[in-house]
């Protein structure tokens, strides 16, 4: 435990000195929830379109925001085994699950910090707009968004492992065009059904975004909320499992 | 008991031998510089005794214990400064000690050890500067003291001045020369006067294989030449 913490402050402190993961972390997600908040402003009210509402879009953009968690794992673990201090380590005493925590532990509390500010954000935009947030959902949504944050960091874990530190980040950046568009993110995925509902459907991304959306309006109904959370949550241990195995086949065929 | 042995150690990688069948012993306290021009089988020795990679035929010990069936015990023996400077580049130098004594101390004994190896190895200055911004010598210094803060029995030293001016390389030597009475040493060069100046024994390679080795004095016997740089052609010639 000792080393995986020690292993974790590490990646933490690395990842808290690097400007861009503010950039992408931080302040990307709010900048996008500010400016589809004025969208919103711009959408009559007649249109019916709700996609953009601070309730809904805060869901979205909480999911968006952890598709960048994807990306810094990838960029570190790429990034770690491409120099020489992966090698030290391995000699080591250290253990696969070492690393494999050490990456996602404080992956996931940037991610709950990431929720926070989020949620922050929407309170202040919610005022201004004079939309009533319920307070309980917001902090129901920082939870209900751990396991899509689990579910993008093992992704980015199973990328940084498999592929260099050119390739990865490439491959993150379509799993964040992808997840943000067949999520449901910016439009409204469920509703316009058909050949794109459908795919939509088969992808984990939506569940993620359903969720989190759901429970921010207290909306938690085994169809709204149960169901998705369960798809995310396991969809989540899933890729957390290959994401360990495959990287302790990796550091054994390193080794070998 | 022999501080490393290794008896007809191989490594071969498809249709590449990099190492083939070595045999040699380092007694404890003792420095072995391996020598020998690139794609000599330096690293890839060292890599096998530090249990980096797994040998294919042989057998190694360290302290006794096996390093292909006791990794556990080894690397709690061995410490191993790699070519490149395996450092986080994000952290100070004193992040990046810390950090190495917490994977093989107890809590309690990280801030002392650290403390202890800032002082050994002069880092004082430079404590609080990210790695990143450190020049060749300072990072490669800090890349030796991380090798070292888990008191290792044995120290892997992988070129270590590879790459560094003159003036960086001696003030390096010094430190490698302090930490000699404290623990068994084999260091890969291909710089004649490094091997010459800090190893007891020199062990040769070529193409794998150790071709001579000993002390310098025995190896000029062996060969009938002057000095190591002679030697070494000498050896590499036949």
């Amino acid at each position: 435990m000792n080393r995986t913490l020690a292993f974790a402050k590490r990646n933490l402190v690395e990842m808290s000195r690097d400007t861009l993961s503010y950039i992408f972390c931080v302040v990307f997600p709010i900048v996008m929830l500010i400016v589809m908040s004025v969208v919103n402003q711009s959408i009559p009210l007649e249109a019916g379109m709700t996609i953009f509402r601070i309730d809904n879009l805060l869901g979205g953009i909480i999911v968006f925001g952890h598709t960048f968690l994807m990306l810094f794992t990838a960029l570190t673990v790429s990034q770690d085994r491409y120099g020489s201090f992966l090698v030290r380590l391995y000699a080591s005493p250290m253990k696969s699950r070492n690393f494999t925590n050490g990456y996602i532990l404080p992956m996931i509390l940037i991610g709950v910090l990431q929720s926070l500010v989020s949620v922050a954000a929407a309170l202040i935009i919610s005022f201004i707009v004079g939309y009533d947030l319920n307070i309980g959902g917001l902090l129901l949504a920082i939870i209900a968004a751990i396991p899509s944050s689990v579910m993008f960091i093992s992704i980015g874990l199973i990328f940084g492992t498999l592929f260099n530190r050119n390739s990865a980040p490439g491959l993150c950046s379509v799993i964040i065009s992808l997840g943000s568009f067949i999520g449901g993110i910016w439009f409204d995925a469920e509703g316009i059904g058909g050949v794109i509902g459908k795919v939509c459907k088969c992808f984990p991304f939506i569940y993620a975004t359903k969720s989190v959306r759901s429970v921010i309006n207290l909306d938690l109904s085994m169809e709204a909320f149960g169901l998705p959370i369960i798809v995310t949550s396991v969809v989540a241990i899933v890729f957390l499992a290959l994401s360990a195995i495959l990287f302790s086949t990796k550091m054994k065929a390193d080794l070998s | 008991m022999d501080a490393i042995y290794a008896a007809d150690l191989t490594k071969r990688y498809k249709d590449k031998t990099a190492v083939d069948g070595i045999s040699f012993s380092v007694k404890e306290g003792e420095c072995l510089a391996l020598l020998g021009v690139n794609g000599a089988g330096k690293t890839t020795t060292i890599r096998m005794l530090s249990c980096l990679s797994e040998p294919n035929g042989g057998e190694a010990k360290i302290f006794g214990h096996s390093v292909k069936s006791e990794k556990d015990e080894v690397k709690k023996l061995v410490g191993i400064s790699t070519q490149d400077t395996a450092v986080a580049e994000n952290l100070t130098v004193e992040e990046n000690l810390l950090f190495m004594t917490s994977l093989y101390l107890e809590k309690k004994d990280c801030k002392e050890r650290t403390e202890e190896i800032i002082k050994m190895f002069h880092l004082k200055e430079v404590r609080n500067k990210k790695a990143k911004t450190l020049s060749g010598g300072w990072k490669r210094k800090l890349s030796i003291a991380m090798a070292i803060i888990g008191r290792p029995k044995v120290l892997f030293l992988d070129e270590p001045t590879l790459g560094l001016d003159v003036l960086a390389r001696r003030e390096l030597w010094k430190e490698i020369e302090a930490l000699k009475s404290s623990m068994t040493i084999i260091l890969t060069t291909h710089y004649m006067e490094e091997a010459e100046s800090l190893s007891d024994r020199i062990a040769i390679m070529i193409n794998g294989k150790i071709k001579a080795e000993g002390s310098l004095e025995e190896l000029e016997k062996m060969t009938g030449q002057t000095g190591l740089e002679n030697v070494f052609v000498n050896i590499a010639e036949q």
